[in-house]
């Protein structure tokens, strides 16, 4: 089961802000890619055309349509002529393993290394203030992310990027939080493939589980090292696959 | 009477500008959500996001561009039923430049799921009173770390919760405009939330965010219809 909008609103929030920076065609195809990631746009759904595209996120028509253009080559949206045409959000779009893997192929075992060690930084400082930080209303949320075992993996990897986002939202840091979530887009879709292990997730779990009980004891030396240990473990697995292709 | 405390004239005089301050947010919420309901009753027809953005966007505007205000982002969100049933509508700008806020999703059919599970939301639908939620990291909007004051619209006084206004107020500022006065109250003289979070605090071992405790003896003013004034907080 795909993670509802309302469990994923932090996720999807940078999605929908206005866009002032470069690269916006780019930018604006990500945005919708995520949507439909998260479930906000789904298959067959009518796209706003690109005049009301531009004025929602505050881009010009010519980027709007560049954006939709290249999202229909990528075949995330297909079009259809005549009265009843337009933009529709297309079939069979969600992250995948496909995808996943040519991401993957592109990185080198230092790209990976370091941005797990840059990860592990971002996520034991947020562990660790929110140890100190936490109340038991804080606690609930952040134990409420924590997937079940037979969850799928695109819900696995939701739920993943949530209870990190979750801590970050306990430290109460904008400054990390944000950091943070520029950490998950460079991770792009990679963390979709040790979702897909059983392995991987009976252990997350585990960990998810460490990670919550320190910042519920407020223990901030604990919460740094539980979570470490959650990064770790999808980088290691990251690396264990990359090293298959030599 | 501690020696880092004034005296209890001073106090009363300073948590009194803070809450002056709040309460006319409040009160300023609570007038905006008034004209709104009567503007929204007055629609005649099927009320569309173009005539909600038409209502609201002039007073966002106001708000946000009044020098030295507290009010960083505001808008309107309709609840479920509005202008659609599963369909809510945003209508939300933040900043000197009125950034639309979140807009792509109203061309969601769900888009009410995005945001029924919001404290800022949630709580003045369900109760029918204004709330105020945070200081809290806000994701959606501002990426900053805010309060949020959102208040119930009505269209008729015996009728459903048919949306609520809100507006955004960065921590940031509010230092900006406590810290002065709390200093005159006391040197560890901290404004927090009901749950003892700390907002603004002059202490140096109390940050924006931390769980503080009340001195033993300390006076305790409130500020706006949550928040109080201790004059002396130790940290947790």
């Amino acid at each position: 089961m795909l993670l509802t909008p309302q469990s994923a609103s932090r996720s999807l929030a940078a999605v929908f802000t206005p866009i002032k920076s470069r690269g916006l065609v780019d930018e604006v195809c990500g945005r919708i890619e995520q949507a439909v990631e998260t479930g906000l746009l789904t298959s067959g759904q009518r796209l706003p055309n690109e005049t009301e595209l531009a004025a929602a996120l505050g881009v010009s028509a010519v980027t709007a349509r560049e954006a939709l253009s290249q999202l229909r080559t990528a075949g995330i949206i297909r079009t259809a002529r005549g009265r009843s045409g337009g933009s529709f959000i297309a079939d069979n779009v969600l992250p995948s393993r496909e995808r996943a893997l040519d991401q993957l192929r592109d990185l080198t075992r230092l790209q990976i290394s370091d941005l797990g060690l840059h990860y592990q930084a971002i996520a034991a400082a947020c562990a660790g203030v929110a140890a100190r930080r936490s109340d038991a209303a804080d606690v609930a949320t952040l134990r409420s992310f924590i997937p079940t075992a037979e969850a799928d993996p695109l819900h696995w990897r939701l739920a993943l990027s949530e209870f990190l986002l979750e801590v970050a939202a306990i430290a109460r840091s904008a400054r990390l939080a944000r950091e943070l979530i520029r950490l998950q887009a460079d991770l792009g879709t990679l963390t979709l493939l040790p979702c897909a292990d059983a392995g991987y997730r009976t252990t997350t779990t585990g960990l998810l589980l460490d990670v919550a009980a320190a910042i519920e004891a407020r223990e901030p030396a604990a919460a740094e090292t539980a979570v470490k240990a959650l990064v770790a473990a999808t980088t290691d697995w990251l690396l264990t696959e990359q090293s298959k292709r030599y | 009477m501690s020696e880092t405390t004034a005296s209890i004239d001073t106090i009363t005089v300073h948590a009194g500008e803070l809450d002056a301050a709040i309460t006319g947010i409040e009160d300023r919420l609570a007038a905006w959500a008034a004209d709104t309901g009567t503007a929204l009753a007055a629609l005649s027809g099927k009320v569309t996001g173009t005539a909600v953005d038409k209502l609201i966007r002039p007073v966002v505007e106001e708000l946000v561009r009044t020098p030295d205000g507290y009010v960083a982002g505001a808008g309107f969100l309709a609840n479920a039923g509005l202008l659609g049933p599963e369909r809510s509508y945003i209508a939300w700008w933040q900043g000197e430049e009125l950034e639309h806020v979140d807009a792509l999703a109203n061309f969601s059919p769900n888009s009410i799921s995005r945001y029924v599970k919001s404290e800022w939301f949630r709580v003045p639908v369900e109760t029918g009173q204004p709330h105020v939620t945070g200081p809290y990291v806000d994701f959606l909007c501002t990426d900053e770390y805010v309060l949020t004051f959102t208040h119930p619209v009505f269209c008729r006084a015996d009728g459903p919760v048919v949306g609520i206004v809100g507006m955004d107020v960065t921590v940031q500022r509010l230092e900006r405009g406590a810290m002065a006065a709390l200093r005159r109250i006391g040197e560890r003289a901290t404004l927090v939330n009901p749950d003892g979070r700390a907002i603004v605090s002059a202490a140096p071992d109390i940050a924006a965010g931390d769980l503080a405790a009340a001195a033993d003896g300390c006076s305790v003013h409130p500020v706006g219809r949550k928040f109080r004034i201790w004059s002396e907080a130790t940290a947790l």
